[in-house]
């Protein structure tokens, strides 16, 4: 499935990121990610996250492979959930320019907003930052409102 | 030391918003955000069932969940694994739950979408800190209450006989117990559906004689429902009293309507209904600058102090309802500047000389004792002779007669009017006038 213009644009956004793995067990898992990458195919994304904050993330993703991503546009609540299956990668300096400029924007970006920001500071780290590659099986409007979960952003093929 | 969810308060706030990851049967996983969690008692959380198709879906099929839950106050972030046990569609859990939500949509200002239809109840198996990469803001160290402190705040009102001093006595007792310098008193005024401000501490306008209509906003929302609601992050919205009238004081005259008292700045509010035997009869109201300010433990304190108060006015009405001695002989005539008042019978509004004083039950009070003054020449009264005059038209006042002469004697106060009631003793006022009067009856 790929991603249509609209989602590529969204991407580019000051977004904030949360992952859901589960276990061989279906026991799900869930942590925080730190930045994002859109591959050429435009099927394949990159999210990373810190295994040092989230480590059960990062075992479910390493056991079954599957992988929730939702992201969200703090300013409007605009979001969107891909799912899909995943393995994981090491990190490479590109990832950390990456995460590193994902959570500056996502901190400013909620500041704007009131958030305090010394209570942000918990929530994003790339600490032992690892890669999720996931190639995108499912897109879902997560917007609240009356297109929430509907499928969306993919582009016809 | 293991976590309990009573550690966890200021995760259970609604300030920022927690996190639901669930997995479908084929063990494909879900994650969104949650508006609100619940805390039901220290097992058990609730989530309002207003969250996607998929996750409820989910839920049903398969009840291991996992919830991010973050500190509104240090950002502390904490893993729950939780299990489904129930849903709830009714019931005084699923009304503390839905009262719960209404005031935090409120707070992010989605209190429109935001609609409970049920509940669901999870058991927490497991509560796990999330590490942090940064020192945390340590939450605000407060002493825990001093219940020494409580003890006497309680005898302080329970030692006066006078709905003024009753009232007084819980405002100070809120502000020596827990340190909140701005609380109003509201009372319910049952023939107007509304609530009055009879009492007032730390505004720069007292507000005395201001009103809330209905059920209208935080304080409106406890009345309606006789359970303590605050909000805790006002940042993100305006006052969730919208609604409030900003007239300004000099509106008044025109209006007859007071403007509430504005604490700039606000950040958490927090409404406690005043209940003696069941049924609402005001609202304590505080608020403060700081975020989150109010723990659970300070809304156990201002539910004790409020339901002491609230008896101790219930009894000072019985005191003052029972046969009081003779009203000493009138005093001799006063030989000052005319004093005109005018009284407008569709809202029974009050105006001394073109100032508005009250309205209500009050301002029909002020009226029937200048109408005796200006009969038989007396200036004491008692409570009983009041009561029997007016419980024809105002079935009310058998019960909120004290608080009713208190504000009409409040509001003479504060706009100093040529006319004062003064309490005489147990049940007895007496009208001190500056010069001769005339009462007319305004034609609305």
């Amino acid at each position: 499935m790929q991603l249509d213009d609209t989602l590529l644009a969204f991407f580019k956004r000051p977004l904030m990121c949360i992952i859901a793995g589960s276990d061989a067990d279906g026991r799900p898992s869930a942590g925080r990610g730190v930045g994002l990458d859109v591959l050429d195919d435009r099927q394949t994304i990159d999210v990373i996250f810190s295994a040092w904050q989230w480590p059960r993330l990062e075992a479910d993703i390493r056991q079954t492979g599957r992988v929730a991503a939702t992201f969200v546009s703090p300013s409007d609540y605009v979001s969107f959930q891909l799912k899909g299956t995943a393995s994981l990668l090491d990190t490479g300096a590109h990832d950390l320019d990456r995460a590193e400029r994902f959570m500056s924007a996502a901190t400013n970006e909620l500041q704007s907003l009131g958030v305090p920001r010394q209570i942000i500071g918990p929530w994003l780290t790339a600490r032992d930052a690892r890669v999720t590659r996931i190639t995108v099986s499912e897109i879902y409007i997560q917007t609240p409102g009356p297109l929430a979960g509907m499928l969306a952003g993919a582009r016809a093929r | 030391m293991s976590l309990r969810l009573s550690n966890l308060s200021a995760c259970f706030e609604g300030v920022i918003p927690s996190i639901i990851a669930t997995a479908a049967a084929d063990g494909m996983p879900n994650i969104s955000y949650l508006s609100h969690v619940v805390r039901v008692d220290e097992d058990h959380v609730a989530l309002s069932n207003q969250f996607f198709a998929k996750t409820a879906a989910n839920i049903r099929a398969n009840s291991h969940v996992t919830l991010i839950v973050v500190d509104g106050f240090t950002g502390d972030q904490f893993l729950l694994n939780v299990a489904f046990v129930r849903s709830v569609d009714t019931g005084p859990l699923f009304d503390r739950i839905a009262l719960q939500l209404k005031a935090s949509s409120a707070q992010v200002g989605m209190s429109e979408v935001m609609r409970l239809r049920s509940a669901d109840i999870f058991r927490v198996h497991r509560i796990e800190p999330v590490p942090s990469p940064v020192e945390t803001a340590s939450a605000r160290r407060r002493d825990p209450v001093s219940l020494p402190a409580l003890s006497e705040a309680i005898r302080a009102i329970e030692r006066q006989s006078e709905a003024g001093g009753i009232i007084d006595s819980l405002l100070s007792g809120v502000r020596g117990v827990l340190g909140y310098g701005n609380a109003l008193v509201l009372i319910r005024d049952g023939a107007r559906g509304s609530l009055v401000t009879t009492g007032s501490m730390g505004y720069e306008r007292s507000g005395l004689g201001s009103e809330i209509a209905g059920d209208d906003g935080l304080i409106g929302a406890a009345a309606a429902s006789g359970q303590t609601i605050k909000v805790n992050d006002m940042s993100r919205v305006r006052r969730f009293g919208g609604a409030i009238g900003l007239e300004a004081e000099t509106s008044e005259n025109a209006t007859r309507v007071v403007a509430f008292p504005e604490l700039p700045m606000a950040m958490s509010q927090i409404a406690v209904p005043m209940i003696v035997r069941g049924i609402v009869t005001g609202v304590l109201f505080i608020e403060c600058t700081e975020r989150l300010a109010f723990r659970e433990e300070d809304e156990a304190v201002l539910e004790i102090l409020a339901g002491h108060a609230t008896s101790a006015l219930r009894l000072s009405e019985h005191a003052a309802a029972q046969p009081a001695q003779a009203a000493p002989p009138a005093r001799s005539a006063i030989g000052g500047r005319e004093i005109r008042v005018v009284h407008h019978r569709v809202d029974d509004s009050v105006f001394v000389d073109g100032t508005y004083i009250v309205k209500g039950v009050a301002g029909a009070l002020l009226r029937l004792l200048l109408q005796w003054h200006l009969k038989d020449g007396r200036d004491a009264f008692t409570n009983r002779e009041m009561r029997l005059a007016l419980g024809g038209r105002m079935p009310e006042i058998k019960d909120n007669l004290e608080t009713r002469l208190l504000l009409l004697r409040r509001r003479l106060e504060e706009k100093q009017a040529p006319i004062q009631i003064v309490r005489i003793g147990r049940g007895r006022v007496r009208l001190e006038v500056t010069g001769p009067l005339t009462l007319d009856a305004a034609q609305d």
